[in-house]
């Protein structure tokens, strides 16, 4: 029972959809129509009782009060009906039956001026609250009138005092309800205004979010589907991020190498020590060395190379590393070196019985030959000679690239590095009317460290290289002292110089400018790759200056002291 | 004094040429193409000169050169390695007396060998 009325209560003041203060009002007078409709009903039970006990019911008047509670009572029931509907229309209908009730309920005379004028200031009061808060003024003013009509009717002098303080009931109502609405208003826009706030960030909340799955999402798809391994450690060094193609070329279970740290990755490793010793560095010092490392790790060749992980602010957030499958790779430049290096070395023996043989010719060990015949046997040692050095080019070539040329240092004289050069190059420069000078600095110390062999081999190549350039004029070669740690090479010719463009590939693997002018100068173009793979191997650099027309410059700065290689 | 010299030469052509140059300095040449009979024929001669190829079917040069050298026998003898491996005579070095790189210039030959002859 109580419940179905506390649900018929709160339907009753379920006010939706139309605007706060008028369904607040609706509530107050869901309030009063309520507190009107017990005080009917209490006033019914206790008049009937009353009537009952003292059995006079016949008496006039009596059945009238009964009607009349009756007709209060129902007229609430209604009204909450029109309250559903509109609460402006019902809460002026119950004020001005409010009204009228206190209009009848004494004497015109009392209430025009006597003990009820008073009862009017309930509806006053009351409409503020009800209706608008200036409503208060003209019910002040209906009630007013009404008070006049009554003192009329009874011929009696209006209570004057009485309706001025109507009006002063009328302001002070409509004072209050108006600051009441006002500060319900205000409080309003405020929740409003939270309620936007609230909607807005929640909204970029969901956003972003939304955004960050998105191209969290996105990356990962990237990583899972790229072919190379790719492994993202913290600063500590423990794996947080691992594709499956890492797995797949470590072969071990993803599993596994997730939280690992570089050092269980190492150990795990089946590779040698020199080979952990540079996976190590890789990991944990990326991009500090070279851009590529090779490791073996068991029967794979595997080609890693690593950096850090920088956030916005640049600071380091940890290393990630991309390992490429460079087994085929590094199997086919291992048999392209060994095929170079088996093909050279066939291909010098029998060569070398050609020279031995044209040489046994120009000695003329059976038999003094003539002059025609011995210029020609000069030309196939000639011949033979430039076969030989192209193949040594080659072979040199092919053990660079498979790193197996090293540098055999010992104390060497610079002066016998030109002493040998003049007497390896002299006829050939002589030969296309050339000259070939040279100058040793006096500075330069008598002995230093370094390859004499593949000294004289750079010497050679630079002074062959100008030769094969160079029309007329002549070669220059000086040896000098740069500074303390330093000595240099440098090979000038008077040849026809070298186009701007051309400079930066100079150094090229079979390489010449125009490509055209192999056929013109013969050569595979090794000797100046060759030359500045030397170089490089000797801890040292080269550079070139040209100027079309009139002439190059190689020169080479090289340390004095021997490079711990 | 004796001026025999073996050549242990596997390739026909080199080895004719070898000997050229050393007959025409005046030594008396012997052609071996085989590391085993080499090996024999250490064993019988004790030549003035022995130019010795790395490469050789059965017995390797350098086998053959640490027995030589590990030999009092031939203590006066004068051996020339011949390679055409620049690493391997680096290698070789310390231990022959001469060490030629392939190709070998006839003329190179010839004035070392004239040198090194017994006067």
């Amino acid at each position: 029972m109580m419940k179905k009325i506390r649900a018929l209560w709160s339907y009753l003041n379920k006010f939706e959809g139309i605007h706060p203060d008028n369904a607040r009002r609706g509530r107050i007078l869901n309030v009063l129509l309520a507190g009107t409709f017990l005080l009917g009903t209490f006033a019914l039970i206790s008049i009937t009782t009353a009537l009952s006990i003292l059995g006079t019911w016949d008496k006039p008047g009596n059945s009238l009060l009964v009607i009349t509670v009756i007709v209060i009572g129902l007229g609430s029931a209604g009204l909450f009906y029109i309250n559903q509907r509109s609460t402006k229309f019902a809460a002026f209908l119950f004020l001005l039956l409010l009204s009228i009730a206190f209009a009848f309920s004494d004497v015109p005379a009392e209430l025009a001026n006597g003990r009820s004028t008073f009862v009017f200031l309930i509806s006053i009061a009351i409409s503020s609250l009800l209706l608008t808060p200036f409503s208060s003024f003209y019910f002040a003013l209906g009630n007013g009138v009404v008070i006049a009509v009554l003192a009329s009717v009874a011929g009696v002098v209006p209570n004057v005092p009485a309706i001025v303080s109507f009006f002063m009931v009328a302001l002070i109502s409509w004072l209050s309800s108006r600051s009441l609405e006002q500060a319900l208003s205000e409080l309003r826009d405020i929740n409003a205004n939270l309620d936007q706030i609230v909607k807005e960030r929640t909204h970029a909340l969901a956003e972003s979010l939304t955004r960050e799955r998105i191209e969290a999402g996105r990356s990962q798809a990237i990583l899972e589907s790229i072919a190379d391994g790719v492994i993202v450690f913290d600063t500590r060094g423990n794996a947080i991020q691992v594709n499956p193609a890492l797995s797949n070329l470590i072969n071990v279970p993803i599993n596994n190498i997730f939280n690992a740290s570089v050092n269980a990755l190492v150990e795990a490793s089946p590779m040698d020590a020199k080979n952990r010793g540079t996976l190590a560095g890789v990991l944990t010092k990326p991009g500090k060395q070279q851009a590529s490392h090779r490791v073996e790790w068991g029967r794979k060749t595997l080609s890693i190379s690593s950096g850090q992980v920088l956030d916005r602010d640049g600071s380091e957030v940890g290393t990630v590393a991309v390992f490429r499958d460079f087994t085929r790779e590094a199997e086919v430049e291992k048999m392209k070196s060994a095929f170079v290096a088996m093909v050279s070395h066939e291909l010098r023996t029998p060569l070398s019985a050609i020279l031995g043989y044209a040489e046994i010719f120009t000695e003329q060990i059976y038999g003094p030959l003539n002059e025609k015949q011995i210029n020609m046997t000069n030309r196939i040692v000639s011949n033979t000679r430039r076969l030989l050095s192209l193949i040594n080019d080659l072979l040199d070539q092919a053990q660079m690239e498979a790193g197996k040329l090293k540098i055999k240092y010992e104390m060497m004289k610079p002066a016998d590095l030109l002493d040998t050069l003049h007497s390896v190059m002299d006829k050939l420069t002589a030969d296309k009317g050339l000259k070939l000078t040279s100058q040793l600095d006096p500075n330069l110390p008598e002995t230093l460290s370094g390859d004499s062999a593949r000294l004289q081999q750079i010497l050679v190549n630079l002074v062959n290289n100008a030769v094969k350039f160079t029309e007329a004029g002549s070669i220059d070669v000086q040896l000098t002292k740069l500074d303390e740690g330093h000595w240099g090479l440098a090979v000038s010719d008077t040849g026809q110089g070298i186009p701007k463009e051309d400079l930066p590939h100079i150094f090229d693997t079979f390489r010449q400018v125009e490509g055209t002018t192999t056929r013109v100068h013969g050569g595979f173009g090794l000797g100046l790759s060759i030359v500045k793979q030397l170089v490089t191997l000797m801890g040292g650099n080269i550079s070139v200056e040209s100027e079309l027309g009139k002439g190059s410059t190689f020169s080479i700065t090289l340390p004095c002291e021997a490079m711990s290689l | 004094m004796s001026t025999l010299a073996f050549i242990i030469e596997d390739d026909q052509d080199l080895s004719t040429i070898f000997a050229d140059a050393l007959e025409s300095v005046g030594y008396q040449v012997e052609q071996i193409k085989d590391g085993l009979i080499a090996q024999q024929r250490l064993k019988e001669e004790v030549p003035y000169l022995i130019l010795l190829d790395m490469h050789l079917p059965h017995i390797s040069g350098a086998d053959l050169l640490t027995k030589i050298k590990a030999d009092e026998r031939f203590k006066a003898t004068t051996v020339i390695l011949t390679t055409a491996d620049a690493r391997m005579a680096e290698a070789y070095e310390p231990m022959a007396d001469f060490v030629m790189v392939k190709p070998i210039s006839f003329v190179q030959l010839r004035d070392l060998t004239a040198r090194l002859k017994p006067r």
